[in-house]
This record gives structure tokens, sequence and C-alpha cells, in this order.
């Protein structure tokens, strides 16, 4: 009898189960636009990975406003996260289940669009918008001549100071259009003394901060594009490198176990006031705005230059449109209309990042007044440029499988310079076959 | 009969009070977390009690991400997941374990092989299989795809547990004139239910925690489980809300915890169902 009626709760538990299933399979998964491309109304499918509530709003807000004014081609916004992205899209592409208008990075959309799942969109950036954005970024975004996706949010490297402990050390702080890594060594090894350090940066994964700030001193590591690029280590790559280890190991002005740390958790020493300065992408003003203990006192420093200027690689966060989408032209309009210098300037100041637009930046510096970082995060902003490595086919397999671990044993002192030149060229030659 | 002494007994307790904190701990760091700041989670100083009760990453779990509806869809998909998988692997593990042949070792062979294929190899033509059959961005997809996925090690898990049934007591039901249906209802059965029930918990944890295939095969936020809800907490650039993601991991772990009360009790009882006499 008890097992008859355990027999029968179970069948009804699923049933029940079934049609919950059955309840939340509602949705059409087949490639990109609903509605019909012949005049009638659409649904554009905007896949976005905005993470941040404010961001999620902003985005959330150009949606609405485009689709007030537009509804013969209503875009429908779809959360999805960084995390495993790339796997997806790769699937969605294969599946031709990908949405209209993709949310993603420059380093990493690239391949998508070699393999022809892009549109291009050369022709329908307006022409303010394109006089607007740097020549540098528009490079990160092209390929084989063709605009294949929208630039629209990116970040620098800069550095964060405790003003208390600057001024303590008796060092000037430095203010102008930028700070040569000369003058940051010395202001490191100024503030280090009885227990503290100078500088908390976290170098847990080196690769994209020493790639981008290989430019400040003319360091690119790569020419050529797709498999026919080639690998170059010289002074120039190895300049920032080098640097951080001689402030470790030389002038120990670097907190050692920030160098095993990610850039959130060197954070902690920064606010602790066991280091005086901390390098960060610059995104993070608006974390140290918020966590930050309330007596602390902190600057953002001009941007670090090299001997080739403040140059860092432009890798920013983009818009592109499905090649195949019924609907590829619309859905190019709604990725201009996104870009416009208004929704930019709303997005980045929101996600703490900044737009790669001219006039947006300007509307950020007006509405913050260049308070909490802003003034010289833009600074910084004026040396974005196009960096090779976003044309590199192998680049993100040689970042994970040959750079990151041999930067890591490059700063744990387990190899020289030498060492270091040739784990990366090897390396570089073994996954581009 | 031998009788621990006291000393001995004590060092036992500590020894079993130092394990159970052991294993316990990365889940009360999970608790305390989840009442933190994002002020004291990104201090120098920590510790595990809190300086002040953050009870808003509760809140913000809550109503970003659609944490409830995710909940409720991972709910049902590991509910019907564990369902299907044993009631599949119940008669075909049975099968395994009884009927010697070479169609066995075939099939052993098979399941062994069929676990060797890394996922992220199957996982385009998989999409478009069920892309064909309109399955993509559905639950019951995700079932199927569970179910397939999960059968071959609770299959080889079941096995076992057939395996160290004695035969002898199929036999002696045979004798008093039993059908092999109700030698296999009223003796395999309830001998077997430590072995159904430790395969229905894997079934269910291996769909509750199963991320690459919700995060490729389901399109629509409606439609989302808790893992891929969960890792939206982490963010581009590095950036994670550390104080609701750890209240949503919590949250996280409370139907599973229901289910496993419910079901561990099963583990026990059924040793006690059946037994040969010495």
């Amino acid at each position: 009898m008890g097992t008859r009626r355990l027999a029968l709760a179970g069948a009804a538990l699923a049933a029940t189960l079934l049609a919950a299933c059955s309840q939340g399979s509602a949705t059409n998964p087949d490639a990109g636009s609903g509605g019909t491309a012949g005049g009638a109304s659409v649904t554009l499918k905007f896949q976005s990975l905005q993470d941040q509530p404010a961001a999620v709003e902003a985005v959330k807000g150009i949606v609405d406003s485009w689709n007030s004014a537009h509804p013969e081609a209503k875009v429908e916004l779809i959360q999805a996260g960084w995390d495993g992205i790339y796997d997806k899209l790769v699937t969605q592409f294969n599946g031709n289940a990908a949405p209209d208008i993709i949310h993603y990075e420059a380093a990493s959309i690239v391949p998508f669009a070699r393999d022809g799942y892009l549109a291009d969109l050369t022709s329908k950036v307006p022409a303010d918008l394109k006089s607007d954005i740097s020549d540098g970024i528009w490079k990160s975004v092209t390929v084989d001549n063709k605009v294949i996706a929208m630039p629209t949010e990116l970040q620098t490297y800069v550095v964060f100071a405790n003003k208390k402990l600057l001024e303590a050390s008796g060092a000037t702080i430095p203010t102008g259009d930028s700070m040569t890594l000369e003058q940051f060594r010395a202001l490191a090894r100024a503030t280090t003394k009885d227990g503290q350090f100078g500088l908390a940066w976290g170098l847990k994964s080196p690769t994209a901060t020493f790639m981008s700030l290989a430019l400040t001193s003319g360091g690119t590591f790569f020419t050529g594009t797709g498999k026919e690029a080639k690998i170059n280590v010289g002074a120039g790559e190895l300049a920032v490198p080098k640097l951080v280890k001689e402030m470790a190991y030389t002038d120990k002005s670097i907190d050692p176990v920030s160098l095993t740390q990610s850039g959130s958790q060197a954070l902690a020493s920064f606010y602790a006031g066991k280091a005086a300065m901390t390098v960060q992408g610059s995104f993070q003003a608006a974390n140290i705005k918020k966590d930050a203990p309330a007596g602390l006192d902190w600057v953002e420093l001009p941007p670090l230059a090299g001997s080739q200027g403040t140059a860092q690689a432009a890798n920013p966060q983009t818009l592109s449109v499905n090649a195949d989408s019924p609907n590829a032209d619309k859905a190019a309009e709604f990725v201009a209309y996104f870009a416009n210098a208004e929704n930019t300037a709303k997005l980045n100041q929101a996600d703490a990042l900044i737009p790669a637009s001219k006039k947006a930046q300007d509307l950020i510096l007006s509405s913050t007044g260049g308070k909490d970082g802003w003034d010289m995060t833009m600074k910084s902003a004026q040396g974005l440029t196009g960096a090779p490595f976003l044309a590199v086919d192998a680049y993100t397999q040689w970042k994970d499988t040959i750079a990151t671990p041999s930067f890591q044993k490059y700063l744990a002192n387990q190899i020289d310079d030498a060492g270091l030149t040739q784990a990366l060229t090897e390396g570089f030659t073994q996954v581009n076959r | 009969m031998n009788r621990t002494s006291t000393p001995v007994k004590t060092l036992q307790y500590l020894a079993l009070a130092a394990y159970i904190l052991f294993l316990g701990f990365p889940l009360l760091w999970l608790v305390s977390a989840s009442i933190k700041s994002s002020q004291e989670l990104a201090a120098l100083d920590m510790s595990l009690l809190p300086k002040q009760f953050h009870w808003d990453n509760y809140a913000v779990a809550l109503q970003k991400q659609g944490l409830t509806r995710s909940a409720v869809n991972s709910l049902v998909v590991s509910l019907l997941s564990m369902v299907f998988v044993v009631l599949l692997s119940m008669p075909a593990a049975y099968a395994l374990a009884r009927f010697k042949g070479r169609l066995r070792a075939v099939g052993v062979g098979w399941i062994l092989v069929s676990q060797v294929f890394p996922v992220i190899l199957i996982i385009i033509p998989l999409f478009i299989i069920l892309r064909d059959v309109r399955l993509v961005d559905t639950l019951m997809g995700l079932v199927l795809v569970y179910t397939t996925f999960t059968m071959p090690f609770a299959l080889w898990m079941l096995q076992g547990f057939v395996a160290a049934i004695p035969t002898d007591l199929e036999e002696a039901a045979a004798i008093d004139g039993a059908s092999r249906f109700q030698t296999l209802r009223r003796i395999v059965f309830p001998l077997l239910m430590p072995g159904i029930v430790a395969t229905a918990m894997f079934a269910f944890v291996a769909a509750w925690n199963e991320f690459f295939f919700a995060l490729v095969l389901i399109q629509s936020p409606e439609n989302y489980t808790l893992p891929v809800a969960l890792k939206m907490f982490v963010g581009g650039e590095g950036k994670v809300a550390l104080g609701p993601l750890a209240a949503g991991a919590v949250l996280a772990t409370i139907p599973s915890l229901v289910v496993f009360s419910i079901l561990q009790r099963r583990l026990t009882g059924g040793l006690l169902a059946g037994s040969v006499k010495g």
C-alpha cells in the first residue's frame, strides 16, 4: 500500500514537473530576429553582457528609448554573462542561433569576424561618430579593412595613490599630463618604509597589463596579422616586466604578495595603508570610491609614460551585428544609435569605463567635473591605440598557455630576461603552427 | 564486550569535530561573506564574524538575475533528470549485473568509452540536433541531455549495488514460486534501495551543479538555471559582486539540502529491508 502511494505521489510529481518544463520552454531559439524583413515589424535580439546594476539599467534605458521611437524594429534585450561567453557564441554561430546584436570585446570578437560571422559596419557608422573616435580605437575593430564592431567601452591601466602617504614621504605628487616610469619608480621607492610598501600591483594574470603598457615603450610584441603574425620580444616589450622585477627585488618597493593577487585583491593593502600606490584598471575608481575606508584620501595619478609616451592598448567592449541576421541593416542602425555620444556617456559613467567617442568623454567630464579620478582617466584615454595582438589568431591560446605562466615565472624570479624572451618566442611558434 | 575508554572517546569526538569543521569551514566562510558589506569584503583584516550584518546582499541576490525563477528551473530540471536516470538505469543495471555474455562486455565497454569524450567536442553537434527537434532553450532539452550524460556513470554505480545482492535470494524466491517481476519488486528492489538513493542523489547533484550545457543550450534568461544565473554576478574586467554572489550561493544550497534530507533517511533505511541468514 505504502509503495503504491509512493508511486502515485511520484507520478503526480513527475507530471507536475513535466508541466513546469513545458511552461519554461516557450522561446523559439532560432537565429536572430523574429518577424520579417519586408516592411512588417521585426524583433531584434540583443545579447548584452552588462553585469553592473547601474550599467544594466543604462542599457535598458537605451533599448527602451529606441523601442519607443522605432516600433517597426523592436529590440529584445537578452541578458547573458561574461563567463563562458566565447563557447556560447561559437555554438550559437555554428548552430545558426546567434542573436542579431552581439556584445563582446575586440580581442575575442575578431576570430568570429575572420570566420565571416559578423556584418561589415563600415558604411553604417555615421560620419560624425566615425570622426569622433580615434583611428587607434577604430583599428582595434577593423579586420581586413572592414569595421566589424562598434567600440563602446574601454579601460586603461592607471595609478591610484594614498595622498597622505605620498605627502608624508616628502615626495611631490605628480600632476600634468603624464608620469614617466622613472618618476613612478622613484615615488614607490620614496614611500617604502617601516613595513609599508610603495606599491601593490595585482599581477596574478599579468599578460593583459604587460601587453597594454608595453606600448608606452614601443613594445608591440607582434607584427603581421592572423596566422602570418610574427612575435618580437625586445627592449620595449620587456620594459614594464623589467621595471616590476627591479622594483620588487632591487628596490623592494612592491608588496611581493600583491604580485600573486588579482587587481581587486591587491586593493586590500591599499585600503589598509600598507601600500601607498596601486596600479589598477581605471574602472576601479568606482570601487575605491565605494569601498575605501572613510579616512582614505586617494588620488589618481597622471597616466604612465615610457619612451614612446602614454600609449596603451585599446581593447574595447563592442557591439557587432550577426551577418546572417535577416534584419542586419536595422540591427546596424540600432548599434549606431546605441553608440551615440549621449548613450555611451550614460553607459560608461554607470559602468566606470571610458567611452570611445571624444564627445561622450567630454560629456562625462562635464557632468562629473573630473572628480573621482575621471580627469586622469580621460587623460589616459588619449593614449589608447590599436594593438597588434588583437589581430593575431593564436593570441588567446598564447596568452593563456605560454605568456601568463612565463610572466609569472619571471616575476617569481625563476627565469631571467633571456629565459622570458625564449619562453615567449618559442611558445608562440608552437601555438601558431 | 569492549567499551571504549572516556579519554579515547573524547579524542574521537575531537577528531570528528575537527573533521566536520574542516569540511564545513568553506560553507561557514560563504555564509559569513554573504552578510558582509563590500567594504568589509575588500578590507585586509578578515574575520569570520562580520563587524556589521549586511542583509542587503540577500535582497540584491533575490532581486537581480532572476534568482528565484532560476532556482525553480534548476529544481524542476534536477528532479526530472533524477527520476529519469533512476527509472532507466535500474533495469539496465540489473541486466548488466545479472546477464553474462558478450553483449554485456560490449555494453560495459561502451559505457566506459562514452565517458571519454570531452563535452566541448560534442557540444556543437548536440546543439544542432536539439535545435532540429526544437529542444534548444527548453528545460526539457536540458533534462534530456542531463539524463543522457548522467546515465553511464549511474548505470556503472548501480550495477555494483546489484552485483552485491546475492543471487541465492532470487533463486530462493523462484523456488517459492515468485515470477521474475515479483522477485525484482519484492526482493531486489528493497535491497537495492541504498544504491538507488545514492544514484538519485548523484543524478540530482550532477544536474543541480551543471553549468556548461545550461550556458550553451539555454538562450532566454527566463529559462536560466541557478549556476548560469549565479555566474552573472561575475562580470567582465574581473569585477565580482562578491556579497550578492555569496548570498545567492547560500540560497542556492537550500533546495539541495532539502532534497538530501528527504533522501538520506532512505539511504540507510534500505539496508535493513532484507538480509541473508548467516
